[in-house]
């Protein structure tokens, strides 16, 4: 086929906005805009390349759709991680790979039965070619209209001290200015929740999230939370970048619990000192991935009661008694980490608080993988029917 | 047959002929077409032909009969003594085959496409897609072969290059002025004949025993054929001269000045149409003797009878 560039731009416009339906119905059924957002972006990508590479083609058999189509998925996956627009990988190739397709057919045989000169008109589609191209704008406007529409409303948090407990109570997006403090803690009670840069101080829970989703806590800070630094229970979270320091006694720094049915959960790049136990998740799906524990008195990283995750590029130090546990029934899969120092609880008569690295205990299978310990009190241990496999 | 998937008589290019094979259960006709290497049989087209000829009822919906002049008058065209029709579309189709005057007199001479066998020393004539035939079929027969040649074959896999089959290459061609446009046309048909080692490794085999040679020539072989395809310009079919003479037509060089779509502008308008297909509409799309080509001005054709009401 020898395409005009009009006749290419016109072909994937028509085919864009046949494949912006699809998306959109996508969309709409999951619900995320994501869907939307890859097909803008393969569009924007196609476009561009249809005016600098493409139009420079004067004939191209059937096969150059692959190399073509393989080029378009690496510009758009490039631009879809840039712009951090983060969808599901294995979805987000099904989109493509679909629309890919849709194209395919559309070029091969819907667009010669729908135009009988379009091989000749060099892919052009007239009329119809230039009110597909207006529709598939005008689909992506309104698309983009909604979704902003749809964001969440920006509250920002002054500089100082606010006295809390903060009660959030709608989905929002709080961002706290440089210095922004809540003293006694934060409060979620609703769904799409972001708070970003805002330190706690006190508290019984720094964070207090309870029953809801999509809960972003992005480099917050807490100090001084006389129970759990983060507290999630039956919802699902995203913690990221945050700074946990807790008091001696029955202290936390992060606990996940109870939300196995709530989706998948991430801590990502915190850094946790103090307290009886660092991260913790019960009954929980949560992956723990690239965070700083240090000083814990009883566990640094633990999951237990059937929790499942990944615990992996974690930097556990001079934990007392244990310093990464997989416990009851729980299954973890524990790699690239490093464990230092841990040291035997002198207080505990429990064999398995005498300062493992890692631990497996109560039936939980604990997948090694890359692990580095030095300096712990006993290397790798199992109790009461924990497996550990790997090494 | 220089022909691929599009080379059919269907009215959209999709289904093709590489799609109608694999529905047969050829799927490799699939991927040989996506990589322009699906050639159907001549045993395949005519197959198509035929099938397509009794779906559409051709035999029962086409009148024959012989037209010599076609002529403006009120109301359209008057074709003969068949009547007046407002659109009308000529496709006369080639008006006889070429032979060389030099060697019309020559009783060695045959033209390839003639039923003919091969003497033990043969000279074709020509350097196209029917010469090149000749070449491998007289090869195959024994024959030495002496290639008569002016110039050098181009080595294309269709009777243009493909991007002359679109408005792609179309557009500047069709913008150009007649001088240049005229120049581009005999450059454009030229002879050629596909490239690959199905027509070079025989070539190269013979030439190496001695069995076929290149001259600018005949000299004194036993036969001649003149693989010089057919007559070529408006001037050697009765019709085609007529109309232009009775309507003073503009002409360059051996074609009729056609429009973008194939029709003849000065006898075209709102309300009536005469166009050319066939090698008789070159000046408009080069590769206007092939279906693709048919194809190219019926549609265009189609376009304009659909645009003009009828009285």
């Amino acid at each position: 086929m020898s395409y005009t560039l009009r006749g290419r731009l016109e072909s994937r416009f028509f085919a864009t906005l046949v494949v912006l339906v699809g998306a959109c119905a996508v969309a709409a059924a999951l619900p995320a805009f994501w869907p939307i957002e890859l097909v803008a972006l393969m569009l924007t990508v196609g476009i561009v390349l249809d005016m600098l590479l493409y139009s420079a083609i004067d004939y191209q058999p059937g096969w150059y759709a692959v190399p073509e189509g393989l080029l378009e998925f690496a510009l758009t996956m490039g631009a879809v991680r840039v712009l951090g627009i983060d969808p599901p990988l294995g979805a987000a190739v099904a989109v493509f790979a679909g629309a890919w397709l849709a194209t395919q057919a559309l070029a091969q045989a819907g667009f010669p039965l729908l135009s009988i000169s379009y091989a000749e008109n060099g892919g052009e589609l007239g009329r119809a070619g230039v009110v597909a191209g207006i529709a598939s704008l005008a689909v992506l406007a309104g698309a983009g209209g909604f979704a902003w529409a749809k964001q969440p409303p920006t509250v920002h948090l002054s500089a100082g001290i606010h006295q809390g407990p903060l009660v959030i109570t709608r989905r929002e997006t709080l961002v706290g200015d440089r210095g922004a403090i809540v003293r006694g803690g934060i409060v979620i009670r609703a769904n799409h929740v972001t708070v970003r840069n805002v330190a706690v101080l006190g508290g019984q829970n720094g964070f207090d999230v309870e029953n809801v989703r999509d809960v972003v806590l992005d480099h917050v800070s807490v100090v001084g939370a006389t129970l759990d630094g983060i507290h999630v229970r039956l919802a699902q979270v995203m913690v990221k970048g945050c700074t946990v320091a807790s008091p001696a006694g029955y202290t936390q720094g992060i606990d996940i619990s109870f939300a196995m049915g709530m989706g998948e959960s991430m801590v990502e790049g915190c850094t946790i000192s103090g307290g009886q136990e660092g991260i913790v998740t019960h009954s929980a799906s949560v992956t723990v991935m690239g965070n700083r524990v240090s000083a814990t008195s009883l566990r640094g990283i633990a999951m237990t009661e059937m929790s499942m995750g990944m615990i992996e590029q974690n930097q556990v130090t001079g934990s007392q008694g244990i310093g990464i546990l997989c416990v009851d029934q729980s299954e973890c899969m524990i790699s690239r980490n490093q464990v230092s120092g841990t040291r035997s609880n002198p207080t505990s008569a429990d064999l398995g608080q005498r300062g493992y690295g890692i631990e497996s205990t109560f039936l939980s299978a604990a997948e090694l993988s890359r692990n580095e310990l030095y300096g712990n009190a006993h290397g790798i241990g199992t109790f009461s029917g924990g497996t550990v496999s790997g090494g | 047959m220089r022909s691929e998937s599009d080379g059919h008589c269907y009215p959209t290019s999709f289904p093709g002929l590489a799609v109608r094979a694999a529905g047969k259960g050829d799927v490799g006709a699939l991927f040989a077409t996506v990589s322009n290497r699906y050639r159907p049989t001549v045993d395949e087209f005519l197959e198509h032909v035929e099938q397509l000829g009794e779906h559409t009822g051709w035999n029962d919906r086409v009148r024959l009969g012989w037209v010599d002049r076609v002529r403006s008058t009120e109301g359209g065209f008057a074709v003969d003594e068949h009547g007046v029709y407002q659109h009308v579309l000529l496709a006369p189709g080639p008006p006889g085959l070429a032979i060389p005057d030099e060697l019309a007199a020559d009783s060695r001479a045959v033209h390839a496409y003639q039923p003919h066998e091969f003497a033990e020393r043969v000279a074709i004539v020509g350097a196209g897609m029917a010469a090149a035939t000749e070449w491998l079929n007289a090869l195959a027969a024994g024959s030495t072969v002496v290639s008569v040649r002016r110039r050098e074959p181009e080595r294309r896999p269709l009777n243009v290059p493909r991007v002359m089959f679109s408005r792609r290459g179309l557009a500047r061609f069709q913008t150009a002025d007649p001088v240049a446009r005229a120049a581009q046309l005999r450059q454009l048909l030229g002879p050629s004949y596909p490239p690959g080692r199905g027509w070079d490794e025989p070539l190269a085999d013979a030439a190496r025993d001695g069995r076929f040679t290149v001259a600018h020539e005949v000299n004194g072989e036993q036969q001649i054929v003149c693989a010089t395809g057919f007559l070529q310009g408006f001037r050697h079919s009765p019709l085609l001269r007529r109309l232009v003479e009775e309507h003073d037509l503009p002409t360059h060089d051996r074609w009729i000045e056609l429009d973008g779509d194939c029709t003849v502008p000065s006898l075209t308008d709102g309300s009536r149409t005469l166009a050319l297909a066939g090698a008789s509409a070159q000046w408009a799309y080069p590769a206007a003797d092939t279906l693709v080509g048919a194809k190219y001005s019926a549609r265009r054709f189609l376009r304009r009878v659909r645009s003009c009401p009828t009285p």
